[in-house]
């Protein structure tokens, strides 16, 4: 067929018409890995030339000290969920519509008028917005984690996580702009004080300062995503918002913490990915790698813990006890904790 | 939700002052910022994607669609396909290390407006990689020839000019986030997305090619927003008098190692690969480099105490012949590429006498002896006419041969023991501000010296799918193809022309500048 074009070329062996360069994880090469591989260059593959510029210290443009963890071939990693910033897009685009789209419902069905006033005022107006500052913080040490991963399929991964990030903090302020339209007397003011200053907070704000300052993108994604998000966000968010909010008058909250949770769903798995990777059977490195894991695992899981007992007392606040939270601790530690030992990883965490 | 002044302000008060763990100083900035500033990005994340998400059904729907059914890229112009071959994975690192770029100024600049435009960008930039990456396998699939689309970022890794973009496009995230900014929002963006976002989608469009314009025009229209980025950044820059001091230099490096490589080589695109002919390259860059960037852009912030960049007016000197000189290299050295040239007619050198006066007496003789030896039968190597290898700059790995061969700026210095070429006054005088920047940088002929060309060619599998024609060819002449016998058959190797001219230059004691070769 090309031989009927000017220029075809058709006496050189039958080209393959994809991407050749590609190792895929599939039969056949994806459109994720065929946008998003090697884009990153590969000193050690395609780009053996070296770096051609250094910083005024002499750092090159990516360092495998930038993380304690070592791999043969980082650009082997691949995301479970194969997305590229179109699917990425397509799918937050979906999510922010379906936010906006159950706000606008429930203004017209009037449910905003059903929400219970103590669940507004100290539960929306304090505890969900003080959660924003946390989102924002995380977004932040994301964005410096796609800046130094060590291949291109990780730093997207990263990326799109800095980006989840920064949708929920802004979610969370556009949520109760929402309510100050629609609840007479609402005002979102007060919850950055909240933040820095209500003691209940400040384990929690320690940890985000604490990830912000964290130099390592494999620590951060561990702890965070294996760590810091099925505890602390689970019992801060899923379990309280989420959870709570539809027995006070509230259905409109509890489906915009799903779409955060979806979010969480799809970096839990491939920071799950991320483990088995550097854990692998085939890795020179893999107990060394095990071991600093178990590190991060055994360092930070105390400390996210205490973050989420300085919030018990929260669930004590709206009027109606939808769970206890020693009940939902305890079913949250022992969820996260399968998740450690499902990837091979021993830890005793003192609690 | 009815208080969009409320949400905007809102969502950039999301900053609090450490009290637990100090952030590190990752990456060191001499500049002060205001901590408050204009927005140049007034969009929530929530219209952000949805904007995002038709721009992207439009483009790949077109592409998917409308464009692959009237098969537009089997029928464009070969000789403009071609350059696609390089063009797009080039530019492509430019997006990747601009996403790395944003991450370093989200980190560093501690201003939340500003901040909120990085965000954006650093996913823009995601999105234009994504984009042209598709572009380049969607010609894999559909242009007539499609050997060399198929290997795209593995030979930009390993092509000469490929890594001498890398050079230049490293700028954006190595060293100070605010001069990565300048490289990138100020000079790349500002400057050059017009010349190659949209005039070459003209050059495409003319030449039957209508899939690239597609996915550049949607490209720049991401590339406005992060132009006002640029602008910001550096309205807060020059808010603060003690940054000046800093300012000017790094913005005239910024100009110059983007231009160093940014002019040749889209000036080879644009001019040396149209069929369907229309501007120069020349006349573009006037239009949208002098008289808009410089003209416009720059001068209004020339009372705030930015100047244009101090090689502005060299470079203008030299964008008469630089690229030319540079095209005439790539075109002997064609056997080392993985895109196949179209020897010029007699049509074009009209064009290029009435569009550069005087370009047929310095270039005419090169491109009629190249239309007479692309026959592979004749077995001709187009580099045996050259007495070396030119030296490649030791900061934009660029051929030391500009502006033109007979009066080429070459200048060898001795630097720690060695002797390193520099193709300029500019790049020498960065290398010597900076040596430990630019030291350990190899070029393409060290590291691939003693290799014979055939083995180069076959090492980095730059061979069709017979497995011995060349990807690379002369001519689009199907009929009787260059081989990696006929290659072979030269006995050539790459030789690092550094070595015999040190021990020159050691037996006259001592390094030199000017026309050395």
């Amino acid at each position: 067929m090309t031989a009927a074009f000017p220029g075809a070329v058709d006496c050189a062996g039958k080209p393959t018409r994809d991407f050749t360069y590609v190792p895929s994880r599939r039969r056949r090469l994806t459109e994720y890995e065929a946008v998003t591989c090697f884009t990153q260059p590969d000193i050690e593959a395609y780009d053996q030339q070296g770096w051609l510029l250094r910083d005024a210290t002499g750092r090159t443009p990516w360092m495998r000290e930038s993380t304690a963890l070592v791999h043969p071939n980082w650009f082997a990693f691949r995301d479970p969920a194969s997305h590229w910033q179109r699917t990425y897009v397509r799918m937050q685009a979906e999510q922010e519509r379906g936010i906006a789209r159950s706000a606008e419902d429930a203004a017209a069905h009037g449910v905003f008028d059903e929400f219970d006033p103590v669940w507004v005022r100290e539960i929306l107006g304090r505890h969900y917005r003080a959660w924003s500052y946390a989102e924002y913080g995380l977004f932040r040490a994301f964005a410096v984690a796609q800046r130094e991963a060590l291949s291109d399929t990780l730093g997207n991964v990263l990326c799109f996580e800095a980006f989840d990030r920064m949708r929920h903090a802004q979610a969370i302020v556009l949520h109760l702009l929402e309510l100050e339209d629609h609840i007479p007397g609402f005002v979102d003011d007060g919850a950055k004080d909240v933040w820095l200053r209500d003691p209940r907070y400040q384990r929690t704000r320690q940890l985000v300062e604490e990830l912000l300052a964290c130099n390592d993108w494999g620590e951060l994604a561990v702890v965070t995503n294996l760590i810091f998000d099925p505890i602390l966000t689970e019992i801060s968010m899923s379990q309280l918002v989420r959870r709570f909010g539809p027995f006070h008058g509230d259905p409109v909250t509890a489906h915009l913490v799903g779409t955060s949770e979806r979010d969480r769903r799809r970096n839990l798995a491939w920071t799950q990915e991320f483990v088995r990777m550097v854990t692998g059977a085939e890795v020179p490195a893999r107990a060394s790698n095990k071991a600093i894991i178990e590190g991060w695992v055994a360092s930070w899981t105390p400390r996210v813990d205490e973050a989420a007992k300085a919030l018990a007392d929260l669930y004590e606040v709206p009027p109606l006890q939808v769970a206890r939270f020693d009940d939902v601790l305890d079913k949250t530690l022992r969820a996260q904790s399968s998740l450690v030992t499902e990837l091979g990883l021993k830890v005793e965490v003192m609690l | 939700m009815r208080n969009l002044i409320k949400a905007h302000d809102r969502v950039k008060d999301f900053d609090w002052e450490h009290s637990y763990a100090e952030k590190p100083d990752r990456y060191p900035t001499k500049y002060k910022i205001p901590r408050k500033t204009k927005d140049p990005f007034r969009h929530l994340i929530r219209d952000y994607v949805s904007m995002e998400q038709e721009k992207d059904d439009r483009q790949y729907g077109a592409m998917e669609d409308a464009l692959a059914r009237s098969n537009s890229a089997g029928k464009a112009e070969p000789r403009w396909m071609e350059i696609l071959k390089i063009a797009i994975p080039t530019v492509n690192f430019g997006e990747y290390a601009a996403m790395k770029c944003c991450g370093q100024l989200i980190d560093t600049v501690d201003n939340a407006e500003l901040r909120q435009g990085y965000m954006a960008q650093m996913l823009d930039e995601v999105r234009h990689t994504n984009q042209e990456i598709y572009l380049n396998r969607y010609f894999a699939k559909h242009a007539a020839d499609p050997e060399g689309f198929h290997i795209g970022l593995k030979a930009r890794g390993i092509n000469l000019f490929g890594v001498a973009g890398r050079a230049a496009l490293e700028a954006f995230f190595v060293g100070d986030p605010v001069e990565g900014a300048l490289n990138l929002q100020v000079v790349a963006e500002t400057a050059y997305t017009n010349p190659i976002f949209v005039t070459l989608t003209e050059v495409a469009a003319a030449n039957g090619d209508n899939v690239t314009p597609s996915v550049f025009l949607s490209i720049q229209s991401d590339e406005a927003r992060h132009m006002a980025n640029g602008y910001s950044t550096l309205a807060a820059v020059v808010s603060n008098e003690d940054n000046l001091k800093y300012l000017q230099d790094d913005f005239d490096r910024a100009f110059w190692r983007q231009h160093a490589f940014l002019d040749p080589f889209l000036g080879t695109v644009y001019d040396y690969f149209q069929k369907n002919r229309g501007n120069s390259y020349l006349e573009k860059w006037t239009e949208w480099i002098a008289e808009d960037w410089v003209g416009s852009y720059i001068s209004k912030m020339e009372p705030y105490g930015l100047a244009v960049p101090e090689w502005f007016y060299l470079a203008q000197e030299q964008m008469k012949w630089k690229h030319h000189t540079a095209a005439m290299l790539a075109a002997a050295s064609w056997p080392i590429h993985f895109w196949r040239w179209d020897p010029l007619t007699e049509a074009d050198f009209e064009w290029f006498e009435n569009k550069y006066p005087g370009w047929y007496k310095l270039y005419g003789a090169f491109w009629e002896n190249f239309a007479r030896t692309t026959q592979a039968a004749d077995g001709v190597n187009p580099l045996a006419a050259f007495e070396a290898l030119p030296p490649l700059c030791q900061v934009c790995q660029m051929p030391c041969i500009m502006p033109r061969l007979d009066c080429n700026e070459v200048r060898f210095r001795s630097h720690a023991g060695r002797t390193l070429p520099f193709c300029s006054d500019p790049c020498e005088k960065i290398f010597f501000d900076e040596p430990i920047r630019y030291e350990q940088s190899v070029n393409f002929w060290q590291q691939h010296d003693g290799l014979g060309i055939h083995e180069y060619i076959v090492n980095n599998g730059l061979l069709r799918a017979d497995g011995k024609t060349l990807i690379s060819q002369p001519s689009l002449d199907s009929d009787r193809m260059w081989t990696i016998d006929d290659v072979a058959a030269w006995g050539m190797e790459i030789k690092d022309p550094m070595r015999a001219i040190t021990a020159q230059l050691a037996a006259v004691g001592g390094s030199t500048n000017g026309s050395a070769q």
